[in-house]
């Protein structure tokens, strides 16, 4: 019992720490970035490239994953989203094809093969007969300050509040004197940021592939659909929930059977309470 | 994934070009870009321009053109048909996985195309040439069917994992694939009675599992006392996480990334450790010159990963050389019946220091192999049974040490380092 509650927690705090992006495009600039996955996937090679491969210190690792990250998120506001401002579905469609174009690019430069990456911080612990090791610990600490930064930062700062009254009411918002073209543009660096960092814990928890971005979006979808729109709490509480319940259900069930019960609970709130659990209704 | 009608053509281009006499088309059936699909193809690449260089066969040069499976089955479905509809080459070699050989071979059913395969071992292959031979004349195998790899793997079982460490109890984490079902099978059919070690609980799991600490605390929690693992996708990713963990049980099976030499560096350095049963020859396995001289010839041709082939690019070097052999006996690769009568009759036997240490033939139909008693026709040759004077072992253990070394620990006739438990397995 001990083991499931501590895998849990540290797999939910990255799962939160993957989804807490994804959340942001999806609340202020609604738009489902299906490309989110690539920040993630690129923020783990650009870990282990300039980390493990020139072999430039671990910080400076992470701190290149973020920028690269945030300048995708950026350019990919100005190049894809604003010209094709307006219809959803070319965002969603040109966004997926973003995603796997960077998976090609990924195999020219870095081959098909899986990697692993060096755990950021090397060591294991024994808790309560669970093997944890100090890397996904650290991840899971990492996961909570960053979530609390951004916490603190919508909530206690101008841009901030900017961004809450953009996900509310677009128009609104600009009536009162925001940008949001500016907005949008500051959201999508910090969601290309925060998929970035995501992924590199990601790829240091698990492993760095060409097709690791796919199981980091779905989860993320699920936790913003079950979520709701606009919810830090939300998001962090339904990361839990899944987190939990991947865990639970390989220690007493099946492996195989990992997934599937999210996608059932993501069926089940479409079904019961569309808005998600801590989501606004929209009209 | 993407179907690459790529002509990888790098067999003589420029005498091609020049030259306007006949050919003999080979396509190549596999990953474009995984270490398994380039090993055979790159294997089939140096025995072409080999024979090219020597004047061809039956006067003719060989070409090759290659077909993309990605490693997914119905990529490697439209692959074949390709190769045989667009290209209609004469002879196929494939590097294809079990599951991606599975799908295609209804296609070459159908169009009756010589093919041999290098990588895929899946035993019921060998069960169908030996329920419908004629239909199955084209197909050959040559690395040793699963059942004849669980074999001697179970041999291992007895004489060092029961008899050298004292273990008797087994949890099986075995993903779920064609591969992983029939190794899980077949060990779990003989570890029991024959190495007398009990199967605790069989784990399977996805292929794209990236989390193994609540597998790994499953298996802990079986009271097994060793781990053993069937992963032929994605396995640097358990052996990693294993070793990240430090899981307190030693680990053992089938790790097909620990048969590369890119796995200590795919890994970072989190390899260390693992052991896998190797079909032969391996990392770490002892070559004999000939062999010693296709690695040389290969490295000083090629400098991108896979930097040693793996088994199958020995196989595919050598195979492909006898099934030329083979056509130019039965003058062509037209009549399918006198291509496979003079494809059972190839045999190379390789020797070290005075010993035979490598052996490329066929079991022929009918031929009862003593141990498993049964037949295992138009499969490679292989010896269950020390001191293993008729052929090779169907494979080897080899381990990867902490240190980043690799050597094989078991059949002993072939051991150049012992088998031991990771540093932190108590």
């Amino acid at each position: 019992m001990m083991q499931i509650i501590i895998q849990g927690l540290l797999l939910s705090g990255l799962y939160a720490l993957i989804a807490m992006g994804f959340m942001l495009i999806f609340s202020i600039g609604r738009t489902l970035n299906l490309a989110y996955g690539a920040y993630i996937m690129v923020g783990g090679y650009i870990y282990f490239w300039l980390s493990q491969q020139i072999g430039m210190p671990k910080v400076v690792g992470f701190l290149g994953a973020v920028v690269v990250g945030a300048i995708m998120g950026l350019l990919k506001h100005r190049l894809i989203v604003k010209p094709l401002k307006g219809d959803p579905v070319a965002v969603e469609i040109s966004t997926l094809i973003l995603a796997v174009i960077m998976q090609s690019a990924v195999v020219l430069l870095f081959g098909d093969a899986s990697k692993i990456l060096l755990p950021i911080i090397p060591g294991v612990v024994t808790i309560s007969g669970a093997q944890v090791t100090y890397n996904i610990l650290a991840a899971t600490v990492m996961s909570w300050v960053i979530i609390l930064a951004l916490y603190a930062f919508i909530r206690g700062t101008h841009t901030g509040r900017a961004m809450q009254a953009v996900s509310m009411d677009q128009k609104g918002a600009a009536i009162s004197g925001v940008d949001p073209d500016r907005i949008n543009m500051i959201t999508w660096a910090i969601s290309g940021g925060l998929g970035a960092a995501g992924g590199v814990f990601f790829a240091s928890y698990t492993q760095l592939s060409p097709t690791m971005w796919v199981a980091p979006v779905i989860i993320s979808v699920a936790i913003v659909i079950v979520g709701g729109i606009g919810s830090i709490i939300g998001t962090l509480i339904v990361a839990h929930i899944i987190g939990f319940l991947e865990i639970i259900v390989v220690a007493v069930w099946a492996p195989e059977l990992r997934g599937v019960f999210t996608m059932l609970l993501i069926i089940g709130v479409l079904i019961m309470r569309p808005q998600g659990l801590f989501g606004r209704e929209e009209h | 994934m993407t179907f690459k009608y790529g002509i990888a053509t790098t067999v003589a281009a420029t005498l091609m070009a020049t030259t306007a006499m006949a050919e003999i088309k080979v396509g190549f059936i596999g990953s474009l870009s995984s270490d398994t699909g380039l090993s055979t193809l790159r294997g089939a690449e140096m025995a072409i321009d080999e024979l090219n260089a020597a004047g061809g066969v039956m006067g003719e040069q060989i070409t090759l053109v290659s077909a993309d499976t990605g490693e997914d089955v119905t990529e490697g479905v439209k692959a074949y048909e390709y190769l045989a509809e667009s290209e209609e080459v004469d002879f196929i070699i494939s590097g294809s996985i079990d599951d991606v050989s599975l799908g295609w071979l209804p296609r070459m059913q159908e169009f009756q195309i010589p093919t041999l395969d290098t990588w895929t071992s899946y035993i019921g292959i060998i069960d169908m040439v030996v329920e419908d031979p004629d239909l199955m004349a084209p197909y050959f195998m040559n690395i040793a069917s699963d059942e004849a790899l669980a074999t001697l793997y179970i041999n291992f079982g007895a004489d060092v994992l029961k008899a050298k460490m004292g273990w008797e109890s087994v949890v099986i984490l075995a993903e779920d694939t064609a591969f992983g079902e029939a190794i899980t099978g077949l060990v779990t059919d003989a570890l029991g009675p024959v190495a007398g070690i009990e199967v605790k609980e069989i784990i399977n799991y996805d292929i794209g599992t990236v989390d193994f600490a609540p597998i790994f605390s499953k298996a802990q929690a079986s009271g097994a006392d060793f781990i053993y693992q069937v992963s032929s996708v994605n396995s640097q990713v358990i052996s990693s996480q294993y070793v990240k963990l430090q899981v307190p049980m030693a680990m053992t099976g089938v790790n097909v990334s620990a048969l590369g030499l890119e796995y200590w560096e795919d890994t970072g350095g989190a390899g260390g450790g693992i052991s896998t049963l190797s079909p032969i020859p391996s990392v770490g396995f002892e070559l004999d010159p000939v062999s010693a001289q296709f690695v040389t010839d290969y490295q000083a041709r090629y400098d991108s990963r896979p930097k040693m082939p793996h088994f199958n690019g020995f196989n595919a070097y050598h195979g492909l050389k006898q099934a030329m052999a083979a056509a130019a006996e039965a003058g062509g690769f037209g009549d399918v019946k006198a291509w496979n009568a003079a494809m059972l009759k190839q045999d190379l036997k390789l020797e070290k220091d005075g010993k035979l240490w490598l052996r490329y033939g066929f079991w022929q139909h009918g031929e009862v192999e003593e141990v498993t008693q049964r037949t295992y026709p138009q499969n490679a040759l292989f010896d269950l049974t020390a001191p293993y004077e008729d052929a090779q072992p169907s494979m080897v253990v080899i381990q990867w040490k902490e240190d980043g070394s690799v050597g094989v620990v078991y059949p002993f006739e072939y051991a150049n380092t012992e088998f031991e438990v990771p540093s932190w397995v108590k």
